[in-house]
């Protein structure tokens, strides 16, 4: 009898919440963010929404088809945790179906039922990490990296600027999602790059005699005794129109490879050459081929929409580190494209790269979309369930490559916001959705921050920010060597 | 003599230096919204800082800026002299705290939350010395709620209690500290915890002045009971108050820096579209830098003088008509307000984007963020300029303004009907290109071939061409 409390109590209220006129719609409701037909995860975070600030109410049920029901009400739909994760588990595999009603001027308006999907593909990781920055120009306040438990709301600071005034922070990067092993490039006075394994500290000098800077766009090898990165001194310029603002390109780029035993640079002519530029590598999951962007460098800014990155590979050895042939895989530059940030999953089956009509930089570019390769038949090809008219770009997998996240700027054109989708077995993606916050609409409306570089992470980052302060004002560096 | 110290400080601000109370707005958005007093909570020092945010917007009106740091100064002597106690005998020391407090905010970066902390931790000073044990919870508290001056009255209940509990007290300061450092505030750094996160723009710097302001307040309130026998006390502390007076004004014109000032008085000036002021006061002094050339053309263009006078005064380069993107958060303000007019509404939402990031405490602004949300409507990305106007919405002084724009949003025939957005729509590039500094000239030259009203881009190109000149002539 006591379970039938709570329904008959829920039933009461809807009754009453919804006494007086209520007019039904065949539309869909127009939630944000846009949670219609999504596919999530079992357990993720709850897929809070607001209607349109005009409706000072909302009542919502969902409803599962492999049973249990939720219900909730107020200014926005927000549901309690626990009890959303054990509906979502209830019906891992099978649809939940919304019904929102919403009051304005005195009247309930019931749109049409909406799905939201739920994957039997669950998504184990513990959450994504992610860099926040105000998107823009060349300045920054207040930046920061931070992690956050996708199964619930809860973000916290891995570090922040506040931590090291004046330091700018580049994309983190762990080793396939595995916080355990994972480095960042500090820039600045006190900059450097940062390696943690095992939880121990490393702040090693990546610049040498024989490079042009600092080694930036980083991927480990799975092996972990290996990272590739390129360096890429990155400027910026502005456009005059009123359809793009900005334009990041580097003034040269080359590949190299870092061995984090003894800090030794692999600094392979071939790679390093003026007359190309050399970007985003990233390793297969067997380790034995690395997989880059390369172009042929022309004068910039002048001639920036002349650059066109082509997706090239080449044979690595993870005993020597020695680079073998270049291999074009796509040559992108040929049909007036560029390709960036090649990610093979981590299964082998897939790599997605973002596609645009020239440089490095897609983020600002409206053009760019993401394409997936099948690397068992090389097929390519857009994917259009998840594109949009903006940019889509930095993308990672989660750690069993069922799902995938990337960044884009479909809410306004200028703020990134984390988009997750699942892919299957065809290499068909599901709608994707927007990284759920408790009240969406205050939260990413009102925020001045882009969500930039976000990748999965299985486990929570443990980092000693006491630590890492010390560290950085010391300035006590290891000076990385070139192999011989 | 209360009343006299506030009719100098008031006077000090609203006269002799009221481009301070417009950069402390300039530098600051306060919104009414509980998120806002979220954010503020959250660091040590917060509602200080918070209180003192509240009270700069009204900077935005002149005399009412004046006021509050007026009123500030003699609450804080007042809070002093009660603080002394039932044994007070000397009254001229209780000013020394709002003294040095005018001496240190002569120095713009210095915030109002410290003048704020400092006087709501003197106003607990009576407070602490009754409260006995409920001084453990009590100095946790205050010191997340103000920050490390709340030192104070731990140490003044300390000297006037004289008891080993009391002095116990400051050992659990120091715990207290600590521990909440590692548990709430680990992002920042212990020495910026302790020195104040919010008393100053800048971070990790600690001006000396901070540090000797409290340990001067303790001081006072200690002199103010000190017992001199002197059959002519009112000659005493008149004397005392003299040398107070002069002590404070050599102390202002050490810690005010010229050329600052006087930039920031141009950039004020401009704002309130008082080109000839600008003018005036560059023919008296102008600093030797490219930012008050900047200004001092601009202001000489808007007074159609451009051309005649520009021998006048001091230049240096083509820098000095517009300034290259420089990373602090005064420089390219006039630049950014000059494009803004010439026609070029990128450059100007790059410049007013980077002025309102380098703001050093990572605030926002709301005169910047108005400007970044008209470049956005000029560009027509609407949603990005709702964005902003939004944020502008929860202020005070910006929100009606805020309301008004936003109904131009999404509505071309509105957007059209306004005089400044069409003006500038109309002036604009019409082909996109990439933009680079070195060519500015060449690219006023394309503005004005493209429109021949726009006469700012063809002064401009000439002041350029003519500076060019000059300064290859002096090569």
């Amino acid at each position: 009898m006591n379970r039938w409390i709570p329904a008959l109590f829920a039933a009461l209220l809807l009754l009453a919440g919804c006494s007086g006129s209520t007019t039904r719609t065949e539309a869909l409701p127009d939630i944000y963010p846009d949670y219609i037909g999504v596919t999530v995860p079992a357990g993720i975070a709850p897929l809070n929404f607001n209607l349109p600030e005009e409706y000072d109410r909302v009542f919502v049920r969902v409803a599962g088809s492999r049973g249990g029901e939720l219900r909730a009400r107020g200014r926005w739909a927000a549901f309690p945790i626990r009890k959303w994760h054990a509906l979502t588990r209830q019906n891992a595999g099978g649809t939940l179906t919304v019904t929102v009603l919403g009051h304005k001027d005195g009247r309930w308006t019931q749109w049409q039922d909406f799905p939201i999907y739920v994957s039997d593909a669950p998504l184990t990781d513990y959450g994504v990490t992610y860099r926040k920055i105000a998107p823009g120009y060349t300045t920054y306040s207040h930046i920061g990296i931070y992690q956050r438990d996708i199964h619930s709301f809860v973000e916290e600071p891995i570090i922040e600027s506040t931590l090291t005034p004046g330091q700018c922070m580049n994309c983190h990067t762990a080793n396939a999602t595995d916080p355990e092993q994972f480095l960042f490039h500090l820039r600045g006075r006190h900059g450097a790059t940062m390696i943690q394994q095992g939880g121990a500290r490393e702040w090693v000098t990546t610049k040498t005699d024989s490079t042009i800077g600092n080694v930036a766009y980083c991927y480990w090898h799975p092996g972990g005794r290996w990272f590739a990165g390129s360096i890429n001194p990155v400027r910026q310029s502005f456009w005059t129109g009123d359809q793009r603002t900005i334009e990041v390109f580097d003034l040269a780029s080359d590949l190299v490879v870092m061995d984090v035993r003894d800090h030794s640079l692999v600094v392979d002519p071939r790679f390093t050459t003026p007359d190309y530029l050399e970007s985003s590598p990233a390793f297969t999951p067997d380790g034995r081929t690395l997989y880059f962007c390369r172009a042929k460098a022309f004068p910039v800014p002048q001639e920036v929409e002349k650059i066109r990155y082509d997706l090239v590979r080449t044979s690595f050895d993870p005993e020597t580190g020695a680079l073998g042939d270049i291999e074009t895989v796509f040559p992108a530059s040929r049909e007036g494209h560029s390709i960036s940030f090649p990610r093979p999953s981590y299964d082998g089956r897939w790599l997605m790269y973002s596609q645009a009509d020239f440089g490095v930089f897609p983020i600002s570019h409206e053009e760019a979309d993401l394409w997936l390769m099948d690397l068992s038949t090389g097929e390519t090809r857009p994917l259009t369930e998840i594109n949009s008219p903006v940019s889509e770009s930095f993308h990672n997998w989660s750690s069993d490559s069922r799902w995938f996240l990337f960044s884009s700027r479909r809410e306004d054109g200028l703020y990134v916001q984390v988009y997750i989708a699942s892919i299957d077995e065809q290499g068909r993606c599901t709608k994707p959705f927007v990284l759920p916050q408790k009240n969406p609409r205050k939260y990413y409306h009102n925020t001045l921050y882009s969500f930039n570089a976000p990748d999965f992470t299985k486990t929570r980052v443990r980092f000693d920010t006491r630590g890492v302060y010390r560290d950085v004002f010391s300035d006590e560096r290891i000076q990385s060597t070139v192999k011989p | 003599m209360t009343a006299l110290l506030g009719v100098a400080v008031f006077v000090f601000w609203m006269w002799l230096y009221p481009q301070a109370l417009h950069y402390h707005e300039q530098n600051q958005l306060f919104l009414f919204t509980w998120d806002y007093l979220a954010e503020r909570l959250a660091v040590p020092g917060g509602l200080a800082d918070w209180l003192s945010e509240f009270l700069v917007q009204f900077f935005y009106v002149r005399p009412a800026g004046a006021l509050i740091l007026a009123l500030l100064a003699i609450l804080l002597q007042r809070a002093v002299w009660t603080a002394a106690g039932e044994h007070r005998s000397l009254y001229a020391p209780s000013f020394i705290p709002s003294l040095l407090l005018l001496v240190h905010m002569g120095d713009v970066e210095t915030l109002v939350s410290f003048p704020v902390a400092l006087l709501v931790a003197v106003s607990l000073c009576p407070l602490f010395c009754r409260a006995g044990w409920h001084r453990l919870w009590l100095i946790p508290l205050g010191w997340w709620l103000v920050g490390p001056v709340i030192a104070v009255p731990a140490l003044w209940a300390a000297v006037a209690g004289l008891k080993w509990q009391d002095f116990a007290m400051l050992a659990w300061l120091a715990v207290s500290v600590y521990a909440l450092h590692r548990l709430l505030a680990d992002q920042y750094p212990l020495q910026d915890i302790v020195s104040g996160l919010n008393y100053y723009r800048r971070s990790g710097v600690t001006p000396v002045l901070q540090a000797v302001i409290p340990a001067a307040t303790l001081l006072a309130t200690g002199l103010c009971c000190l017992r001199i026998r002197t059959r002519h006390p009112r000659i005493l502390e008149a004397a005392l108050c003299a040398a107070l007076a002069l002590g404070t004004w050599g102390g202002v014109s050490a810690s005010c820096d010229k050329d600052t000032l006087e930039t920031i008085a141009y950039d004020w000036l401009i704002r309130n579209e008082r080109y000839a002021d600008v003018l005036k006061r560059a023919e008296k002094y102008q600093p030797r830098n490219p930012v008050s050339a900047c200004s001092v053309n601009f202001s000489l263009f808007m007074e159609g003088q451009l051309r005649q006078r520009l021998a006048d005064f001091y230049q240096c380069g083509t820098e000095g008509l517009v300034l290259p993107s420089i990373r602090d958060n005064l420089s390219d303000i006039t630049s950014a307000e000059l494009l803004w007019m010439m026609g070029m509404p990128n450059i100007t939402l790059q410049y007013c984007f980077d002025l309102q990031e380098a703001i050093p405490n990572c605030r926002k602004s709301g005169r910047f963020t108005a400007r970044i949300a008209e470049c956005n409507l000029v560009n027509g990305w609407y949603a990005r300029a709702e964005r902003y106007l939004d944020i502008l919405s929860h202020s005070l002084f910006y929100r009606r303004w805020a309301l008004d724009r936003k109904a131009l949003i999404r509505d071309e025939s509105r957007v059209a009907a306004d005089p400044v957005y069409a003006y500038i729509r109309s002036v604009r590039f019409r082909n996109d290109f990439i933009t680079d500094y070195a060519a500015l000239d060449k690219m006023m030259a394309i503005l004005y071939n493209q429109n021949k009203d726009n006469f700012m881009a063809a002064e401009y190109y000439q002041a350029w061409q003519l500076l060019k000149q000059r300064r290859a002539g002096h090569e």
